[in-house]
């Protein structure tokens, strides 16, 4: 380099007298030669939020830096910059996985909320608790920004040994240096302040390091917690919208995605029919062919109907009947065949002709009934062979002969389902029991008016929260008291017709009823194209049966509605109870009826019933009504049943209430409402009338009580009181305990942080020394 | 090697970090005592591979040193405003929110739970299992996946990203005339792709008695011959800058998928029955045997199963998301170890250096 350097100064000429030091002058030629780039280095605007222009040009430079840097071109500033891409890509990945994951819409959304929150956090936390309060306090922008030469974007006090202060203009520099109070009359004052913003930055820097892991998490989780119901009060809105548009559709609109999934669907089930051609239609491919047609339609009803008609194509060509009965004959021991009467015999024959093997088990069952079992076990496995045997000996039905009618079937069984999913969804975003849907929202939002109509309150929901029920009888007794009665009745009334305008449920059931009307006639008359599956229109929409798929989907929706609705009702019901208790009607009125039973009346049982009326108001579910309050809890021997049920839904049920409404204009309505629910609660659940089909009576009786299904559970009677509020008071508890510790905590931080950045920027001993020089010198 | 110091063993890059003073001083030293004190001056390459427990031994030294100081040195110099903070301290700091904040994100899903009540602490208590977790599996794959990519390429062309070297810094004074104030920093010999310290990598007996032995070393593993090796380090110089940034661009882009990877694998729900109440486990530590073996077994069961869930989940958009998922982060470490290990330039020479360099070489400068 001395060399270069050397060639280069061609005339050197320095005059170092003693007389006067004069300026070297160096005459350099620059003929042909290369002269160091141009600084080009400038401050970018000092700004608190960047801009979405700016943030998009970025991230594209940062898409081109990795295709660099993939041919391994980047430099470390790219590489730096690729990193935080990165990153977050990754979250977002990571998001995106846990979303999928996730079966509710609400949670899926929250996945991306608190991805989001938590690079807003981590960006929002320094720029409002530092940067923009030292910014304002004493000039210096901390995360000032300036570009290279390179043109590369960087942070101007990233690095406290490299600050480029000399970037800013003389006015920038007095205008930082009078914010942070630096005395104009010092000499060399630019330094000062350069010094002085230097080392602010440097705090300030040190400070976000040293917050940012405590804000960054806390920040993020209190906007998600804050963020939670308009994301759901969103989704709610546009599931409402879209199933809506859907429904007036009538299914019928298919995008570009559904008329591929139908297409895919179509081409997939042609393949099965090919591939299983000759495969005779025995039980197991019943099985299968009813799961690939109607496996998608969510219906019992529907599955089992088209497994019927198809096992019934099965019997039109099978079989040697003979054959089969005279083996299964052979098999069974003389014995029990002479154990049977004629009629057992006549019905074990037509079995065996059937080919059923329950019904043969369920024969054999009762005629070698006792300890007997091993040997019937023995000889049901002896006929399924044997079944099995028969079946692929012997000339019978197969997949092929149907082919075309099959692949028609699952055309319209498509169809259906597309059209019925519609349905169903329209149903379940309003009222399902699901989060997230209209009915649960709605129940939501009025939950803290009705806490506070029930002046339930901090501690109590507290206390509720662990489950003390006596709380909630002490209460109900002082508002059943005096005046309080009348108020509450009336706080209550208004909660119905607030919840009955939202909610316009008559409106939604007629959409439903015709909706369901709708689909189900367009399947039958689809169906009856095809004569060998025209068996499955009974099942479908049948004015004589009940149990059609029709009835099905009307009464669910139904059910759910009075089911909210009954919770409203309930509640009034139980003021009603409370009320007439504090009246003392309800002793007469269970003295009366003990005595008509021909029952003592004894004090300690008359008290007992009060309780019981009570605590089935409080506690008492779908399940414990159609166990006729023989459950846990309740124990309630017949005749006592009858009494309470008598109390409680009988001709003196809301006599108060209707003085209390009187005075009211909607009062007719809501009496009106509360009427239609006391019947409909004593024909459906007391009497077991109408309604209550075989299925329902199944799942309420069988699956409910072992499990915690809750739309069995509720769907009649509603939550139980004591449900609801525990469940409300629960979650407001919980919630409110969590805000507290982390609304608290950041609260803290913030204040601490906000404090130590006041004293940030002070006065260094040096300037300090300057300054009183200054002032001394004058 | 022209030896202009008199100091043996010491090569002129050496020098070049050292300020003039420090230089004058080492040169004027005569006696022993003197010289091993201008030895010690120099920045050090810590060698990872000396004896087996080496990489252990001098990770932790190196990453305890570092934690240390970012939570205790740095900020106090840092809150001071002292002129003396770099941007290795900023950096250094950095581990402090990112070890806070994953504390703080496992106590903000389980410290309000003790205060529910016991259905919902249990619930939650399961959710917080997860999240705990992984917070933990994020940070450990992270850390563990970059070496997916940086291993490979270590043993095929023998460039170790992690060759970290200790470097000592002479302060200024902060309050006087206070003087020998010395800092350790630890960095990468390969941090930074624009200016990586190949002084140091000159004449290190480690590799050789050659000077240049490093070099030649590499330049072997990138498949040049012996009679090939004049001016290895010219050679190989741009080679291992090109490898160094698809290896750093790679094992980056690969180690966020798979944090995110194992995040997804904590989230599996074999981990909700594991029971890991560490108070209780930390106050048995004597019984280590009786408290961890049992622990680790039923962990490591839970782990296997939750993998297996991971891939292979009941529903089929879980499914689906977890092999793409896992199928990103293993695409981009296979691509990444292709694309770090294969020399694109064997024939024609790297292009790197010259497209990155900011001068252009071919042209005459003018200093002025």
């Amino acid at each position: 380099m001395g060399n270069v350097l050397n060639s280069i100064i061609i005339n050197k000429n320095v005059n170092n007298t003693r007389a006067g030091i004069k300026k070297p002058v160096f005459t350099i030629d620059t003929t042909g030669k290369v002269k160091p780039k141009e600084d080009k280095a400038k401050l970018l605007p000092s700004r608190i939020f960047g801009s979405p222009v700016e943030y998009v040009k970025d991230l594209k430079q940062d898409v081109v830096n990795i295709g660099r840097a993939a041919k391994g071109k980047a430099n470390d500033h790219e590489l730096g910059r690729i990193n935080d891409l990165a990153m977050k890509l990754g979250s977002l990945g990571l998001a995106a996985y846990l979303a999928v994951k996730n079966p509710l819409k609400m949670s899926k959304a929250m996945e991306f909320v608190g991805f989001t929150t938590f690079f807003t956090s981590m960006a929002l936390w320094p720029k409002l608790t530092i940067q923009a309060p030292l910014k304002a306090r004493t000039g210096v922008d901390i995360h000032q920004k300036y570009i290279d030469s390179q043109g590369r974007k960087k942070m101007l006090y990233q690095d406290p040994q490299y600050v480029l202060t000399d970037l800013y203009s003389k006015e920038d520099l007095e205008k930082i240096g009078d914010k942070l109070g630096v005395n104009k009359n010092l000499p060399d004052r630019d330094n000062f302040i350069k010094q002085r913003a230097q080392k602010t930055a440097l705090q300030g820097n040190t400070l976000w390091m040293m917050t940012a892991g405590f804000a960054t998490p806390l920040m993020s989780a209190l906007m998600c917690n804050r963020l939670e119901k308009p994301v759901n009060y969103l989704i709610e809105k546009l599931n409402l919208r879209t199933s809506q548009n859907a429904f007036d559709n009538n299914g019928l609109y298919q995008g570009f995605l559904d008329k591929l999934k139908q297409r895919i669907a179509n081409a997939r089930f042609n393949k099965f029919i090919s591939k299983n051609m000759n495969k005779p239609l025995n039980t197991e491919m019943v099985s299968q062919l009813s799961e690939e047609i109607a496996g998608r339609a969510n219906s019992a009803v529907y599955k089992d109907a088209v497994a019927q008609n198809l096992s019934a194509l099965r019997k039109a060509f099978t079989i040697d009947n003979d054959f089969v009965i005279n083996a299964v004959k052979a098999k069974i021991p003389a014995s029990s065949i002479e154990a049977m009467n004629s009629v057992q015999k006549e019905a074990l024959e037509s079995a065996i002709k059937e080919g059923s093997l329950s019904k043969i088990a369920k024969i054999l069952a009762q005629t070698t009934a006792g300890g007997r079992r091993q040997e019937t076990q023995k000889l049901e496995n002896t006929i399924l062979k044997l079944l099995k045997r028969a079946e692929a000996t012997n000339s019978q039905a197969t997949v092929g002969d149907f082919a075309n009618e099959l692949k028609s079937l699952f055309e319209i069984s498509f169809d259906f389902t597309t059209r019925k999913n519609v349905l169903d969804r329209f149903i379940s975003e309003r009222v399902g029991d699901k989060s997230g849907s209209y009915i649960a929202n709605q129940w939501d939002r009025v939950g803290n008016q009705l806490m506070k109509a029930l002046k339930l309150k901090g501690r109590d929901l507290k206390a509720l929260s662990e489950g003390n029920v006596d709380l909630l009888n002490d209460r109900l007794i002082s508002l059943a008291h005096g005046s309080n009665y009348d108020s509450t009745v009336e706080k209550l009334m208004n909660l119905i017709n607030q919840y009955e305008e939202t909610t316009g449920e008559k409106s939604f059931i007629q959409k439903v009823q015709n909706g369901a009307k709708r689909i189900c006639k367009e399947v039958q008359n689809n169906l009856l194209k095809i004569p060998e599956f025209a068996g499955i229109t009974d099942v479908i929409s049948s004015e004589a049966q009940k149990g059609t798929l029709e009835n099905t989907i009307n009464q669910f929706a139904q059910e759910r509605v009075q089911g909210a609705a009954s919770s409203f009702y309930r509640l009034i019901q139980t003021l009603d109870l409370y009320k007439r208790i504090e009246q003392g009607s309800i002793k007469q009125q269970l003295e009366e009826l003990l005595s008509k039973q021909g029952q003592s009346i004894e004090p300690e049982k008359v008290a007992r019933l009060i309780q019981a009326c009570k605590d089935i108001m409080l506690k008492a579910t779908t399940t414990d009504h159609v166990e006729k309050l023989t459950t846990t809890g309740f124990n309630l021997s017949k005749e006592e049943y009858k009494i309470v049920m008598e109390v409680l839904f009988g001709d003196k049920a809301g006599e108060t209430i209707k003085s209390a409404l009187n005075s009211s204009e909607t009062g007719p309505k809501i009496m009106n409402g509360f009427m239609n629910y006391l019947n409909s609660f004593k024909e459906n659940v007391i009497n077991w009338k109408n309604g209550m089909t075989p299925d329902i009576q199944r799942r309420v009786l069988k699956d409910a009580p072992n499990s915690s299904n809750s739309a069995i559970r509720n769907n009649l009677v509603g939550k139980s009181i004591k449900d609801y509020v525990k469940d409300f008071a629960q979650q407001r508890s919980n919630s409110l305990k969590w805000l507290k510790i982390f609304g608290i905590s950041m609260a803290v931080l913030t204040g601490v942080t906000l404090a130590a950045g006041l004293l940030i920027g002070r006065k260094s001993k040096i300037e300090q020394q300057a300054e009183e020089e200054s002032k001394v010198n004058g | 090697m022209v030896n202009l110091t008199g100091v043996e063993n010491k090569n002129i890059n050496s020098y070049k970090i050292k300020s003039f003073g420090q230089s004058e001083k080492a040169d004027s030293s005569k006696d022993n005592k003197t010289k091993k004190e201008s030895q010690s001056h120099q920045d050090n390459i810590i060698l990872h591979n000396k004896t087996i427990f080496s990489p252990v031994k001098n990770t932790a030294k190196i990453q305890g040193n570092r934690l240390i100081n970012a939570f205790t040195k740095y900020p106090i110099k840092g809150f001071k405003g002292s002129k003396n903070a770099n941007f290795y301290e900023f950096l250094t700091m950095g581990t402090v929110p990112y070890l806070i904040g994953s504390g703080m994100l496992m106590a903000v899903f389980t410290a309000a739970s003790k205060f529910f009540d016991t259905p919902s602490a249990q619930k939650s208590l399961k959710v917080n299992k997860k999240v705990a977790l992984g917070v933990a599996a994020y940070g450990v794959m992270k850390t563990i996946s970059k070496k997916f990519i940086q291993i490979p390429v270590k043993l095929v062309r023998g460039v170790d990203e992690n060759l970290a070297y200790e470097k000592k810094i002479y302060e200024l004074p902060e309050k006087g005339n206070e003087d020998n104030l010395i800092s350790k920093e630890y960095h990468k010999i390969f941090e930074s792709v624009d200016f990586p310290r190949w002084d140091l990598l000159y004449g290190d007996s480690y590799y050789g008695k050659e000077r240049t032995a490093f070099y030649n070393k590499i330049a072997k593993k990138y498949g040049f011959k012996d009679e090939e090796l004049e001016q290895a380090d010219q050679k190989v110089k741009p080679k291992i800058k090109e490898t160094l940034i698809k290896t750093k661009l790679f094992s980056t882009l690969s180690s966020y998928i798979w944090a995110a990877t194992g995040v997804g694998i904590a989230m599996q729900k074999p981990f909700e029955n594991v029971i890991f109440n560490p108070k209780t486990r930390l106050n048995q530590y004597k019984n280590y045997r009786e408290t961890y073996t049992p622990f680790l077994k039923e962990f490591g069961e839970a782990l296997v199963k939750s993998c297996k869930e991971f891939v292979n989940n009941s529903s089929k958009s879980a499914r689906i998301a977890g092999r793409t998922l896992l199928g990103c982060a293993v695409g981009l470490t296979l691509l990444g170890n292709f694309l770090s290990i294969k020399d694109f330039n064997k024939d024609k020479g790297s292009k790197t250096h010259a497209s990155t360099s900011l001068i252009d070489e071919s042209k005459e400068k003018v200093m002025c």
